[in-house]
């Protein structure tokens, strides 16, 4: 019985120190992760804001991007991702609508997914390697901003086909009962019932793939850009110039100070657009989330 | 005039998913047409160890190794880090403060790939230079660590989803039951969270074999196996790094380029295979508590 006791006692001191080891190493794995978020924050904020200033933005780029600005970056940056987003969203709207309302089978409805998840997941530069052989050498485009629009446009397809998907699939189906008995056609009932209320759902993902779109490099860097010289475009078939591709050139001098300072310049003006993206997105989210 | 609409209405739809289905048969042809001429010329030469293209030998072993090694590192890193700080974030931190993390963590994900590869550049391969005394602090070691940092959000998110996909009923009764909170998130919550968590590494683990820009930056670029596989302070190459650096050197239709989309092919086909087992194993638990 005593020996009972004893035996009680220490599993349950093993229980409380176990317990607080555990608590323990979470506590020091976020805080962790605590040093790293300052750290990558903390760097890209502070030599972004010493290198940027009113000249550095509105004016383009000189020697190599070592000196001047990025207005060029910016602009072209801008235009790829706008572009691709005109492309990208009638095309996710309707499939995100062919797979709520036309897809019956329990079956084709799961390949569906499978094909989105699985055109999400395809790594970035893939992307651009099939541009390469499918527009600028098959098609022969040559170097082109408008074959990068079309092939950013070809990967936010499936942040936005999901996203305009689960709003438009949330409507109730009464609503859908309802409209059809009231004489509408199923295409009546897709544009005057469901769209008003997925629409936003639809624009959600736009934004939120425009905000990964206009970061990324390995897609655009071998078929749509080119780095000095650059000004805007005069055709569809010209390169442009964007900031990543211009803070990848930039960050293969590393050792020219110049190079790297208006590298980290460029860094947080991406960052921004980034931000202001996605910040769209949230507030939309949060907005759809309170009607 | 309705008939009508319904009919352009119908094949609106029909249009963008068939071109939406297209686009991802249309990669993959591409991808194959393109690597034939190294399946064919090179064959069996491709898994060997030296990449020489002007005397006509292409081994992607070196590329492969890199990139095992730099994900395996970048794996070592991320998930104990991840699951931890999701369990934190989950079960101990309170729920008013989820929203704000979440924002967090979405704004750490979207930093994009080539502003770490900066920052690799800038301080880490720095670090590692002036740590390990190094002639250069380019190494496999620097882009998996690097690598590491960047799919940590990744990690963090989908392991916290999955813990809050747990009915809090399983936490009320095993609390009730006198255990410890270790004791109540060992025993019921990761059980039962386990494979969300398992497919939310894989996701994990196919991000981190595509990513491209920082890795390319960092590694160093020597299409070479250190002499001991281990030793991760050599510069290497990964299947990303190399078509970033070399497809726009090699000449369109060379053996030399088919032998890069080949590399392509075979990253394409892995990080499909990982994203669908990933899927099987979220959807899985997915039905099961919805």
């Amino acid at each position: 019985m005593h020996k009972r006791n004893f035996h009680t006692q220490i599993d349950f001191m093993n229980r409380q120190v176990y317990n607080k080891i555990f608590t323990g190493t979470s506590i020091i794995a976020v805080i962790l992760c605590c040093i790293i978020l300052f750290f990558l924050l903390g760097v890209i904020f502070w030599n972004g804001f010493s290198a940027i200033s009113f000249d550095f933005i509105f004016s383009p780029s000189s020697n190599f991007g070592a000196e001047g600005g990025i207005i060029y970056q910016i602009a072209g940056s801008l235009l790829l991702v706008l572009v691709s987003g005109l492309i990208s969203f009638p095309i996710a709207l309707g499939a995100a609508i062919f797979k709520s309302e036309y897809i019956k089978s329990k079956r084709w409805s799961k390949i569906s997914s499978m094909l989105i998840y699985g055109l999400n997941a395809i790594p970035s530069v893939i992307y651009g390697i099939f541009g390469l052989i499918f527009f600028v050498n098959f098609l022969g485009t040559g170097i082109s901003w408008f074959v990068g629009s079309i092939i950013l446009a070809i990967m936010i397809l499936p942040t936005i086909i999901f996203s305009a998907y689960q709003s438009i699939n949330s409507v109730p189906t009464s609503f859908r009962e309802s409209s059809l008995a009231l004489g509408f056609t199923k295409w009546q009932m897709i544009y005057k019932v469901l769209l008003p209320q997925g629409i936003n759902g639809a624009i959600t993902g736009l934004l939120i793939g425009l905000a990964r779109a206009i970061g990324e490099t390995a897609p655009i860097m071998f078929i749509a850009t080119a780095f000095s010289g650059v000004e805007l475009p005069g055709s569809l078939l010209e390169p442009v110039a964007s900031l990543p591709t211009h803070i990848l050139a930039l960050a293969q001098q590393a050792t020219n100070t110049d190079a790297l300072e208006n590298a980290w310049g460029a860094s947080l003006i991406l960052i921004l657009l980034v931000i202001s993206f996605s910040l769209s997105a949230l507030f939309l989210r949060l907005k759809t989330k309170k009607h | 005039m309705s008939v009508l609409s319904n009919k352009i209405g119908k094949s609106y739809v029909m249009t963008s998913a068939l071109i939406s289905a297209a686009v991802v048969l249309l990669i993959s042809i591409t991808l194959l047409i393109n690597s034939w001429d190294a399946i064919t010329n090179v064959g069996w030469g491709l898994f060997s160890f030296n990449w020489n293209p002007s005397t006509q030998e292409f081994g992607i072993l070196p590329m492969i190794y890199g990139t095992i090694a730099v994900t395996l590192i970048a794996l070592v890193i991320a998930v104990p880090l991840g699951i931890f700080t999701a369990i934190f974030t989950s079960e101990i931190l309170p729920t008013k403060y989820r929203l704000s993390i979440k924002s967090i963590l979405e704004l750490l994900a979207g930093i994009p790939s080539i502003i770490y590869g900066l920052i690799g550049i800038a301080f880490f391969s720095i670090w590692v230079q002036d740590i390990f005394d190094l002639q250069s602090g380019r190494t496999i070691l620097t882009a998996g660590i690097l690598l590491g940092i960047m799919i940590l959000p990744t990690v963090i998110t989908l392991t916290d989803d999955a813990l809050q996909n747990v009915p809090s009923s399983y936490r009320e009764a095993s609390k009730g039951l006198g255990l410890y909170k270790y004791e109540v998130i060992k025993n019921s919550i990761l059980p039962i969270a386990k494979s969300d968590i398992i497919g939310a590494i894989l996701l994990a683990f196919g991000r981190a074999l595509g990513e491209t820009m920082a890795v390319m930056l960092v590694i160093g670029s020597i299409d070479k196996i250190p002499d001991s596989i281990f030793n991760w302070l050599n510069p290497g190459q990964t299947i990303t790094s190399k078509l970033g650096r070399e497809i726009a050197e090699s000449s369109y239709g060379s053996t030399h380029f088919s032998t890069m989309i080949f590399m392509g092919l075979i990253l394409f086909v892995f990080v499909l295979l990982l994203t669908f087992f990933a899927q099987k194993k979220l959807s899985h638990s997915n039905r099961l508590y919805e």
